[in-house]
């Protein structure tokens, strides 16, 4: 406490200058005293003074030392040193200028990539304790992983596993629509168990969470989100019933705002307890069936108990588990993560596609920084007269290093203010970016407390780096030749610089960065060209969830029959069909089939993606009809009927012809009555897939789709111009319907594009920034060599050299350096592209195109650096270059 | 007459505090001249290093100075001891005697070998 208040003290004494004269008078008071008492003494008035300041040690040393306690003597000369190095940093605008933009442009980079390191693998979930809330899966003999709970089996784990304090579960997405304060929304929730909030220890905002007994009640915990934006943030609403898909639910409670769902992906509106399910989802299987596995679950390690202790109970349970029931648990396993970290399957995927964009912008900060160091050393050239006279002056070279150390500490740290502002502006525009999913994803990017503390020590970091071989070479000039005025960096006898190095290295980099780059731009402009087998014009969705809102299956068909004929009827539109899903919604449901009466022989087969259309489908979308007839004339409860693309054919029936012959899959045989076109059906990456059409009005009642039905609507001019039209049609057949994911079929495959245009967006403007950052430095590098070798270049022409032959020269020192960049970065390139092969759409990691053009691309922009400098250099006049001297 | 010592690291403050205790409020010159006198003019003391001293005990918090006039009408910082002062001077002497206290066992002739 005293050592504090002490160095307050000392650090305010920097501030209040005034108190010198109070210790000069205080000084003054005690000569007088001592020579009052030499006087008393005996002593003459002169030599009583004299001996009193002998005695006092002399007024200015004392003065010194009372200085030096008064202030912190370090930290004023820091201070001395920190004014100076703004001072100088401000004279050279340009400069620094130049090196705040670079190093901002790679520490913006950086911290716009570690955002979203951060957000999908550093930040924890928003639940209490976030270290001992794990995520449990379950595993199978010979998968890879994981699968979720049966209900039977979670409660055997909550009743058996003492590692954890407690287990919840709950089913990840359940559609609903919510009525009541405004027009009728489209909502998903989670439904849990009423121990869900507990478990979590997610401190509720309002209200409270479930309890005990409140399983089948028909309570409901809204989302935040929700509460602000349909409810008004009424402080009121707990106790108040909301319509949830036509049913009353009463509010107990309101979510915290930063809560969204446990995996941080969903991006949840609701909580329900686990007994509503059966009247919210459409679940086909029997709940309480232990081999039916649908819900997700969350454990709460017990105090004391470590992850191992855990894993090693649940394996003594599954092996419990698979003796009482062989049937259905025979194999399987449990694993489990800390809740909130990436789920298990993606991990891989999202971890190779951050670390290799790390890479990258890492190398985009190298760039930078071989620019900034470059920039430093032509500083400390111009400088070294001026630190040769403070060396001959007596200053240590530790204080001259530590004057460009803190320069160049402040251009590093300017440039991570500035980075950090970009990368505020990068992770808004990448949040805005839309995923090719119906499900509501939270997949947002801020510069949080991780992402600013990285972007500082990284910034910081380079500023020292980037200072350390500038200073060190700044501070040790020859002396002799710095005082003449003469270069005295350039040591004797040394042939290769630093700064060719540097340059060679950044060179080599933006070689990398030129090619990683390449190959995306490659792979976007594959992806457009990728046939997806359906129109994307002038077509419009829109979806209705007629379920949600209590419709038995009849009344749904019949509601989708009567707005069909009505939509259709609208002026403009040519057709109207309903289907369940649109084509590249990120997935599908799917069945495994075979051919009834071949079962058993391989061929005979496959798993097919299932969509549910009506007639008119095929025509609307603009798909084409192979072989075989359209849907019609089907009865409700008749023989089902199907039609299969032309993978399905190929794979199931050899290219056979498939008309009138059977299916089966997922318990129900279909007969196939017709053959239609390829389609791109989940993702534009996928290679050809087999899928089935079969009959909505036939399928609907057992299998209803989970995310509802959509229209889709072929109109003769701008689909968007009919959408109040259509909306309009869909409330007068009912008023409460939520009508939700509206977009032109165009929107819906752009956002189909996703990765693609995520990739080539990132890495275009990465390498931009690299081969401009690149071009500026070799520009840097062979003007300083230019302007070094005036004097030489005068005497060569005065000798006779025609300006053509010192272009030349300068070009080919210039060229020599591209050319061992250009050898060094290309194997690195060739090398680095294979990681990038899980994200490519098209062509090959090792793409002939790029890897050609790339090189000679690169050395053309470096000619065009070079051959400014080099012209310079053919204009200088012999006779200036000569009496310059 | 034997032969004046230096004042070593530490010590000054708590001959300037136990001074102060002693003496009361006391200006600069003043105090050098009592620690010296004190010494039985052991001590040789550059009466500038007082100075640095007394600003690091100010520091502290131990001791407060204001200006004042001397007993022959001059003008003079006076240094005083303030409450947390008072309790360090305590603190420090007991801490001095043990420390002293062990040296003298080293130091003391043997009693049995």
């Amino acid at each position: 406490m005293r050592r504090l208040r002490a160095l307050w003290m000392r650090i305010s004494g920097l501030i209040h200058r005034r108190n010198n004269e109070d210790f000069s008078a205080e000084l003054e008071s005690h000569v007088a005293l001592a020579t009052e008492d030499g006087i008393r003494g005996g002593l003459d008035p002169v030599e009583a003074r004299r001996q009193a300041l002998v005695r006092l040690g002399g007024a200015e040393q004392t003065r010194q030392a009372y200085r030096e306690r008064r202030g912190l003597p370090w930290l004023e000369s820091l201070m001395r040193d920190l004014v100076y190095g703004w001072r100088t940093l401000g004279k050279h605008r340009g400069t620094t200028a130049i090196a705040v933009l670079s190093i901002g442009l790679g520490i913006g980079a950086n911290a716009t990539i570690f955002s979203m390191v951060s957000r999908f693998v550093l930040q924890p979930a928003p639940v209490g304790d976030p270290s001992t809330l794990m995520a449990l899966h379950m595993t199978q003999d010979g998968d890879e992983c994981c699968n979720e709970f049966s209900l039977p089996v979670y409660n055997d784990v909550r009743e058996q596993a003492k590692s954890f304090s407690g287990v919840a579960a709950y089913y990840e997405l359940l559609p609903a629509s919510i009525g009541g304060y405004g027009e009728p929304e489209r909502v998903w929730g989670q439904a849990v168990t009423t121990n869900f909030f507990d478990v979590t220890q997610i401190p509720i905002l309002l209200g409270r969470g479930f309890i005990d007994g409140e399983n089948s009640q028909q309570a409901i915990v809204l989302s935040a989100g929700l509460w602000h934006r349909r409810f008004n943030s009424d402080r009121e609403i707990v106790g108040k019933p909301v319509i949830l898909s036509g049913r009353a639910f009463t509010v107990v409670g309101v979510a915290p705002l930063a809560f969204h769902s446990v995996d941080q992906i969903l991006n949840a509106q609701f909580w329900v307890p686990l007994g509503n399910v059966n009247q919210l989802a459409p679940i086909r299987n029997n709940q309480s069936d232990r081999g039916f596995h649908w819900l997700a679950a969350v454990g709460r390690l017990s105090p004391g108990i470590t992850r191992s202790q855990a894993q090693a109970e649940l394996n003594t349970l599954a092996q419990r588990l698979a003796k009482s029931n062989p049937k259905t648990d025979e194999g399987r396993g449990f694993i489990f993560e800390q809740a909130g970290t990436l789920p298990p399957r993606e991990r891989g995927t999202v971890l190779v596609f951050l670390g290799g964009l790390t890479i990258v912008v890492l190398l985009v900060l190298s760039i930078a920084g071989g620019n900034v160091a470059n920039l430093l050393f032509a500083q400390a050239a111009s400088r070294q007269r001026d630190m040769a006279v403070r060396l001959a002056l007596g200053a240590t070279r530790w204080r001259l290093q530590r004057q460009l150390l803190l320069e160049s500490l402040l251009l590093g740290l300017g440039g991570g203010l500035l980075g950090v502002m970009f990368s505020l502006w990068a992770t808004k525009s990448l949040s805005s970016f839309h995923l090719p999913a119906p499900i509501p994803l939270d997949l947002s990017v801020r510069v949080d407390w991780r992402v600013l503390l990285y972007s500082f020590v990284l910034s910081g970091l380079s500023g020292l780096l980037l200072g350390l071989a500038p200073a060190w070479a700044a501070s040790r000039p020859l002396l002799a030749n710095a005082l003449k005025g003469e270069d005295a960096l350039a040591r004797p006898g040394r042939r290769i610089s630093l700064r060719s190095f540097l340059v060679v290295a950044q060179i080599a980099m933006s070689v990398v960065l030129l090619c990683v780059t390449g190959l995306f731009l490659r792979s976007l402009q594959s992806a457009a060209s990728i046939d997806i087998g359906f129109h994307s014009q002038n077509l419009l969705l829109m979806s209705v969830d007629p379920r949600v809102h209590g419709y038995k299956p009849e009344k749904t068909v019949a509601f989708l029959t009567e707005l069909e004929q009505r939509v259709a009827a609208l002026p403009g539109v040519q057709s109207a069909v309903v289907t369940d899903m649109a084509p590249l919604s990120g997935g599908a449901r799917s069945d495994g089939f075979s051919v009834d009466g071949h079962a058993g022989t391989n061929a005979s087969s496959a798993n097919a993606d299932l969509y549910m259309v009506e007639p008119g489908y095929f025509e609307t979308m603009g798909i084409p009809r192979i072989a075989g007839r359209d849907f019609g004339g089907e009865d409700a409860a008749g023989p089902k009927t199907a039609i299969i693309n032309r993978a399905f054919v190929d794979r199931v029936f050899g290219g056979a012809n498939p008309i009138g012959h059977h299916v089966s899959g997922g318990g129900t045989t279909y007969e196939i009555i017709g053959v239609a076109g390829n389609i791109k059906s989940r993702t534009l990456g996928e290679d050809l897939h087999p899928v089935l059409y079969r009959r909505l009005k036939q399928s609907i009642g057992s299998d209803p789709p989970l995310m509802g039905c959509t229209l889709v609507v072929h109109t003769a001019g701008n689909p968007a111009a009919i959408k109040e039209a259509v909306r309009l049609q869909i409330h007068l057949l009912d008023p409460t319907m939520a009508v939700y994911n509206e977009e032109t079929m165009e929107e819906h495959v752009r956002s189909a594009f996703f990765l693609p245009h995520l990739a080539a967006a990132l890495l275009g403007t990465f390498g931009c920034i690299g081969l401009v950052l690149a071009a500026v430095g070799l520009y840097g590098v062979m003007s300083y060599a230019v302007s070094r070798r005036t004097r030489e270049i005068g005497i060569r022409m005065a000798m006779g050299a025609q300006p053509g032959t010192v272009e030349r020269l300068i070009l080919r020192q210039g060229m020599v350096l591209t050319l061992i960049a250009v050898a060094l970065g290309w194997p690195a390139a060739w090398m680095l592209s294979k990681l990038a092969a899980g994200f490519l759409y098209g062509i090959q990691p090792h793409d002939i195109l790029t890897f050609t053009l790339a090189p000679p691309f690169l050395a053309g922009i470096a000619l065009v650096a070079c051959w400014i400098p080099a012209r310079r250099a053919a204009s200088i006049d012999p006779m200036q270059a000569l009496r310059a001297e | 007459m034997a032969e004046k010592t230096d004042v070593w690291q530490g010590t000054m403050t708590l001959m300037v505090l136990r001074t102060l205790e002693a003496m009361g409020p006391q200006h600069g010159y003043g105090l050098a001249r009592r620690i010296e006198q004190t010494s039985g003019d052991l001590l040789q003391l550059n009466y500038g290093t007082i100075y640095p001293a007394l600003l690091k005990l100010e520091q502290e918090g131990y001791i407060r100075s204001r200006w004042g006039i001397s007993e022959n009408n001059r003008k003079a910082k006076f240094y005083e001891l303030t409450k947390a002062g008072q309790r360090q001077v305590r603190k420090a002497a007991a801490d001095w005697e043990q420390t002293t206290e062990i040296l003298a066992r080293f130091l003391s002739p043997a009693e049995e070998a």
